[in-house]
């Protein structure tokens, strides 16, 4: 039978140095991922943030074949309304067929672009793709016959070989913090 | 007036205002940090001694046994640092007595154990008083302290020998066996995780913005603070929030330790303006997270040849606190893990014929290494103790084999299939037969060689091998493909990979220091992704050679940072 979707989990881990008109965005920002224009989901709002976001959202969607880009949109919402903090394409091919597997999971960040197209933050996310599913109505109907989801690989956590989502925040200290102790 | 005042350059000139931002944040960040006594991880070492089936030296009851400990320095020079109580009548001794050492990654440290059996006659006078010379040799033994943290016991068992010295040639006699086990200093890997910000930051300048960074430092007795742990700079930030920082409990002293938190202004030239400073403990910090109220800076002012502490308008705020669990270094060797050195050798022509004295490839009659030796051997000889099997991957890259065409990475032992040799030596025996075998050619590709480590890292990622990868690049010249490079760093930053470049000879360098990460901006593909963390140093080879210290060995004390940065972003624990 053929395949038509994969099952991509992305987690949208953080966002540093976010800035709206020069200014820096301190806090209710939040990420709206797309595997295309009809397929959307977003992370809840970062009401803490400062400079550095972090939502940890682990967000789990239905990724056609013929996907080329991931697209992450950051958007804030202000006392005037919501803004477009900047957008950030991420090539399926970052993920899928390079050093490793689709199925490991793997830590991707990015540059984003303002609506201006000028350079603005990174957004640090986490993603594998799941086994190749059936087609959508196959899965729709497996999936109301109980969990039909397979477990994917993961990294071993504490050894452990159950293949458990592994997350984390890759904390990108460019000037050696952990190198002062 | 107008015209002054509008005039940028005339107005920084004017009130001395802070040179633009560079970037050179880092170093000079990293320099202000160092002339205050910083100096990369450190990790106290207590080595703890037992002894089997010594010699029995005496007639009428068993050996009175006293280990010693030296050193033997950089220049061979072999010091004395230890020495245990001694044993009573005893042919296996555990001695309670331990010896404390600072663990370097980036040097080899080589320690040599020599047991005595002391004389009836000695026995009452202080150890520390007894002359070696007048006691027994029951033998002796040495070992790199590498080889015992990389132990996964953290324990190594040494066969003892005695020199017995004849007219013609010098035996070695077994003597029993000893044991060395080490462990960290600290029983605690609590880690405190704070976000910090601070709140109406006063600039210093009158027309610009602060552009600031903390340092945090533990106060010791003597009133003297040690910084233990700095955030990055934050450019045109009156409100800032740093990046998280972590505190290792136990490291500072305790959760109700005096710490030091001083806000300075950045400035390129390193001499950094204070904006402020409070002192408070872990248990502090705490308290003002969960109380959601900031603190008050002050800033210590000359009133009438008395040092005063002003209360500034400026606070201080604990954004998320929380302690965890944080694994050192030495607990990733401890369960297993390993550091696998590779190494790249550059073999363009601008090298310069190998077979003339004034190629940087010239292999000298005399033995004295060329700098493309030297560099693989002071890496090499730290980076062989953190890999069991010892057999390390070598390219060349930038020649011609024999009748064919440029290779931007071949096999230095000219297998076309299998890219390992057996240990430093081995590298050093391929490095030379190549350069004989291929003709330099060019130009400088390095994305070949680091695509080559990116799959073996990814291979072994695959296979959850507990292994990190270790790239030496070795290079004379300016990189070509510099963009392809950025391209194959970035996609590698997501691997167990880091990568060491270090240049030779006399070429302009400064492309290189892009790649370096700690001296610029995060790298980006030509496809907008940014690595995820930074896996490159550069050093050009040329500033100390001969030098006490060696930059090599600042470009291999990063490491275990980059190691550590790798295994905790995704979670990844040792296995004690």
């Amino acid at each position: 039978m053929e395949t038509k979707s994969r099952t991509l989990e992305i987690t949208v881990l953080s966002a540093e140095d976010l800035r709206i008109d020069n200014k820096p965005v301190k806090k209710n920002a939040y990420v709206v991922v797309s595997v295309d224009p009809f397929n959307n989901k977003a992370t809840k709002v970062d009401g803490e943030g400062g400079s550095y976001h972090s939502w940890n959202d682990k967000l789990v969607m239905e990724m056609p074949l013929q996907t080329r880009f991931i697209t992450l949109l950051v958007k804030c919402k202000g006392s005037r309304g919501e803004k477009t903090v900047g957008l950030a394409r991420i090539p399926v091919t970052d993920f899928v067929g390079g050093y490793s597997p689709a199925t490991c999971l793997q830590f991707l960040s990015y540059r984003l672009r303002d609506p201006k197209g000028l350079k603005n933050g990174i957004i640090n996310v986490s993603l594998r793709v799941k086994e190749p599913l059936q087609d959508c109505s196959s899965q729709a109907a497996a999936a109301g016959g109980g969990n039909a989801a397979t477990i994917g690989l993961g990294i071993p956590i504490d050894g452990r070989r159950d293949h458990g989502m592994v997350t984390g925040i890759p904390i990108w200290t460019g000037y050696q913090s952990y190198s002062l102790f | 007036m107008g015209n002054c005042c509008s005039d940028v350059g005339g107005r920084m000139a004017a009130v001395g205002g802070t040179a633009a931002i560079t970037g050179n944040q880092s170093d000079a960040v990293d320099m202000y940090l160092k002339s205050r006594g910083i100096h990369g991880i450190l990790s106290q070492i207590e080595l703890s001694f037992s002894a089997t089936n010594l010699r029995d030296r005496d007639v009428f009851s068993k050996s009175d046994p006293m280990l010693v400990v030296y050193i033997k320095e950089r220049d061979g020079a072999v010091i004395e640092v230890f020495r245990t109580e001694v044993v009573l009548n005893s042919l296996n001794p555990t001695w309670i007595k331990k010896y404390t050492i600072a663990y370097h990654f980036e040097v080899v440290q080589t320690l040599l154990f020599h047991v005595f059996d002391v004389d009836t006659q000695f026995l009452n006078i202080e150890v520390k008083m007894l002359k070696l010379e007048e006691q027994q040799s029951l033998g002796e033994a040495s070992c790199a302290l590498s080889e015992i943290v990389t132990k996964p016991n953290r324990s190594i068992t040494l066969d003892l020998v005695r020199r017995v010295e004849f007219v013609s040639s010098t035996h070695s006699q077994h003597h029993g066996k000893l044991t060395v086990h080490a462990e960290e200093c600290f029983s605690s890997r609590t880690t405190a995780e704070m976000i910090l910000s601070c709140l109406d930051l006063e600039s210093k300048d009158l027309f610009s913005k602060c552009d600031p960074f903390l340092v945090i430092s533990k106060l010791v007795e003597s009133g003297i603070s040690i910084p233990v742990c700095k955030t990055e700079v934050l450019k045109n930030d009156h409100n800032p929030t740093w990046k998280p920082v972590f505190l290792n409990i136990q490291q500072v002293g305790s959760k109700d330790s005096p710490l030091v938190i001083e806000c300075f202004n950045f400035n390129s030239n390193g001499k950094h303006d204070l904006i402020g400073k409070v002192q408070k403990s872990i248990a502090d910090l705490e308290k003002i997270h969960s109380g959601r109220e900031g603190e008050n800076l002050f800033l210590p002012t000359l009133v009438r040849h008395d040092w005063e502490n002003k209360i500034l308008k400026s606070k201080l705020f604990v954004e998320k606190f929380s302690q965890t669990i944080q694994h050192t270094f030495l607990d990733y060797l401890a369960g297993g893990f390993e550091l696998n050195f590779m190494v790249a050798i550059d073999f363009t022509a601008s090298n310069g014929n190998p077979r003339l004295p004034d190629s940087l490839h010239y292999i000298d009659p005399s033995g004295r290494q060329n700098a493309y030796q030297k560099a693989i051997y002071e890496v090499g000889e730290v980076l062989q103790f953190y890999d069991t099997d010892k057999c390390f991957p070598a390219w060349g890259f930038g020649a011609r084999p024999i009748d064919g065409p440029v290779s931007h990475c071949f096999n230095l032992n000219g297998s076309n299939n299998y890219c390992k040799v057996e240990g430093i030596r081995g590298i050093m025996m391929a490095y030379t037969s190549a350069l004989f075998n291929v003709s330099l050619a060019g130009p400088t590709l390095f994305g070949h060689v680091i695509n080559k480590a990116a799959l073996i890292a990814s291979q072994s990622l695959a296979d959850e091998a507990r292994k990190y990868f270790v790239l030496l690049i070795i290079t004379d010249g300016v990189v070509t493909d510099l963009q392809e490079t950025k391209d194959a760093l970035v996609k590698a930053s997501d691997l167990p990979l880091s990568i060491l470049i270090v240049g030779v000879g006399g070429a302009d360098f400064k492309e290189m220091e892009i790649l370096d990460a700690d001296k610029g901006e995060r790298l980006e593909s030509s496809t907008g992704r940014v690595a995820s963390r930074d896996i490159v140093q550069f050093v050009p080879f040329r500033d100390v050679q001969g030098g006490e210290v060696s930059i090599v060995q600042a470009l291999l004390a990063e490491l275990p940072t980059q190691f550590l940065t790798y295994m905790r972003s995704r979670d990844i624990k040792p296995r004690i």
